[in-house]
């Protein structure tokens, strides 16, 4: 198989778009106060791009 | 717990993922070996990741955060002092006999170190045993979803079944490695916001040193006298019961995570996985741990609008995690913090199913049923062991639903196996006049030792079933510590003699099996890619942690 920074890396920016976005309908926890959604979602962006472009370079 | 569209969309692209993983691995998958040792390919980072991910059972997430909430920072002594120690030693010291002897499983190990015998009892008690784990995990699954989600028992238990089975059919070990791997990091970044927003509306580690008695913020400040800390154990048992003999016996002897650094691509490779896998681990009770500390100080602070449900007059710390996960996670982040709840399950699942059909078709079908066939009919019997392991796991899974007090056993059943089975590896890999028969009679004599102890012991009303009650513990967590340290000593005792007693195999038998014997090639790789150095830093990394704590 290729390398599995790949998938990975596909799996957690889709995740991280779908967080992004839905962060945007003000969901919130009961005890929550801050937009966790965004937080997390742009997270898993950075980390799901990081092992993207780590296969790309390595490839 | 509702569980909007987003988060059932967050599940389903989990489940695309793990399978599309093993439908693209399927395609290399051509042997045996390639289905059930990944033909030794695997990088030493992915290898790595799995090596944890295997042991990172859903049990052990919600578990931990459970040990948490009821015996605070103390309970990261199961990484602190057993699991990262243990590790060291395994990749220092254990990892050239298991790669240098060129043997498939543990089991084949003890086979080509001591004889036929040791092999099958050992390769008969691992095989029954990584059923009923799979089993429990499953269980586990099917109770969690069915309390929380409401979602009916068999649908959970056969959903995640049958997607574990898909996976691991198709692509055998590299399958569930590469989803082990993916697990790994959904586990991490899905619960990592929640140790941070609990433990913030907690006041931070200075909020909640103040509302939780001191006991429950320090590792080592109470455990001079069992008691004066939470968990009722002294420091031998401690460091003896759950640093030496219980986390040693699970991470040097225990196949399922054994398999993991057995697939790294060199003797090399393979020394640094559990070295590597160590510097996360170590960190492991920021994420698990910390949430349920973070629980109890919020049930313990007026208004925080949490609060850990009552049981029996007491809390029911099992629902810790799940409870916080309700309160802190907005819908989306919910869904993520399930799915990786879910992952845990199945990275559990799937690496007792893997080990199951490895020991299964190479230590009991090849040796024992059909010697010799041709490699293809041994693919085949992978594949369908891999499908009757799962069904036999789904089977133990309604057996646990029957007995409410099959997974305590079967923990102890655990202890009984573990601990002997870490002394006979001590004594074979370190002491050449180790023999065959004292090998075996020193793990039966281990096992029995463990069960008359607890037969013989009591702690919170369990054991005691052999009619007299020798001593009393103060919590099942010393029971089971000196039970492994029974166990551990009987083993080495008993084999020691018998050996004595027996003839020893010759040196040459012995080469490539045994310390001494053994030659361990120099590595030609930068320094901080070596063992030692490795191991020191790892070491030093685990001091720091240790004295933060204190």
């Amino acid at each position: 198989m290729g390398d599995l920074r790949k998938p990975s890396g596909i799996f957690f920016v889709i995740l991280g778009i779908t967080l992004t976005a839905y962060s945007f309908t003000g969901a919130r926890a009961p005890l929550t106060d801050y937009n966790l959604n965004l937080f997390t979602g742009l997270v898993m962006l950075g980390f799901g791009g990081t092992l993207l472009w780590l296969a790309q370079r390595a490839s | 717990m509702q569980l909007a569209l987003v988060d059932k969309l967050i599940l389903a692209l989990y489940f695309a993922f793990v399978l599309g993983i093993g439908w693209i691995v399927k395609r290399k998958v051509k042997t045996s070996d390639d289905f059930l040792t990944s033909g030794h390919s695997i990088p030493t980072w992915i290898a790595s990741l799995a090596f944890l991910a295997a042991n990172l059972g859903a049990q052990e997430v919600i578990g931990m955060a459970a040990s948490g909430a009821k015996y605070g920072v103390m309970t990261a002594h199961f990484y602190w002092v057993g699991a990262v120690p243990a590790m060291i030693f395994l990749g220092v010291f254990m990892m050239p006999f298991y790669y240098g002897s060129r043997a498939r499983s543990v089991p084949e190990y003890l086979k080509l170190r001591f004889d036929e015998k040791t092999r099958g009892l050992n390769a008969m008690t691992f095989a029954v045993m990584t059923i009923f784990s799979s089993g429990i995990s499953m269980y586990a699954l099917g109770r969690l979803f069915e309390l929380v989600l409401g979602w009916d028992f068999t649908a959970s238990v056969l959903l995640s079944a049958a997607i574990v089975l898909a996976y691991t059919y198709l692509g055998g070990l590299t399958s569930a490695i590469y989803n082990e791997v993916l697990q790994f990091f959904l586990i991490v970044l899905g619960f990592s916001p929640l140790a941070i927003v609990a433990t913030i509306k907690a006041g931070g580690w200075q909020g909640i040193s103040q509302r939780l008695p001191a006991v429950m913020t320090h590792s080592w400040s109470y455990v001079g006298k069992a008691s004066e800390n939470p968990m009722g154990v002294e420091i031998f048992g401690l460091f003896a019961g759950l640093g030496f003999v219980l986390s040693f016996g699970y991470w040097c002897t225990d196949f399922l995570v054994i398999q993991r650094a057995m697939a790294a691509s060199s003797m090399a490779a393979g020394r640094r996985v559990p070295l590597i896998a160590a510097f996360p681990k170590m960190l492991m009770p920021f994420i698990v741990i910390l949430p349920g500390i973070a629980a109890l100080a919020l049930t313990q602070t007026a208004g925080s609008g949490y609060t850990l449900p009552a049981k029996g007059g007491s809390y029911d710390y099992d629902v810790a995690l799940t409870t916080l996960m309700a309160q802190f996670y907005p819908s989306g982040l919910l869904g993520v913090g399930l799915t990786a709840l879910m992952a845990s399950f199945m990275s559990g699942m799937a690496g007792n199913v893997t080990a199951f059909n490895t020991v299964f078709t190479f230590d009991i079908y090849q040796s024992y049923i059909n010697k010799g066939a041709p490699d293809a009919h041994y693919l085949r019997v992978a594949r369908i062991t891999t499908i009757v392991g799962v069904l036999l796991s789904i089977a133990t899974a309604y057996l646990a639903q029957s007995f409410n007090n099959i997974m305590d056993f079967l923990q102890l059943v655990f202890g009984f196996v573990n601990a002997p089975l870490f002394g006979t590896f001590l004594l074979g890999m370190f002491w050449r006049r180790a023999t065959g028969h004292g090998a075996f009679t020193g793990l039966l004599s281990g096992t029995l030792a463990a069960a008359a102890t607890h037969g013989l012991t009591v702690a919170e009303g369990k054991g005691g079933w052999l009619g007299t009650v020798v001593h009393i513990f103060p919590s099942t967590m010393a029971q089971n510590f000196w039970i492994a340290i029974v166990a551990w000593t009987t083993c080495v005792v008993v084999t020691t003699v018998v050996s004595l007693a027996t003839n020893a195999k010759s040196s040459g038998e012995l080469k490539g099996l045994v310390y001494g014997l053994t030659e361990i090639p120099h590595d030609a790789v930068a320094w901080y890619k070596r063992p030692v150095p490795l191991a020191i830093i790892v070491g030093a990394a685990l001091i720091i942690l240790n004295l933060l704590f204190w």
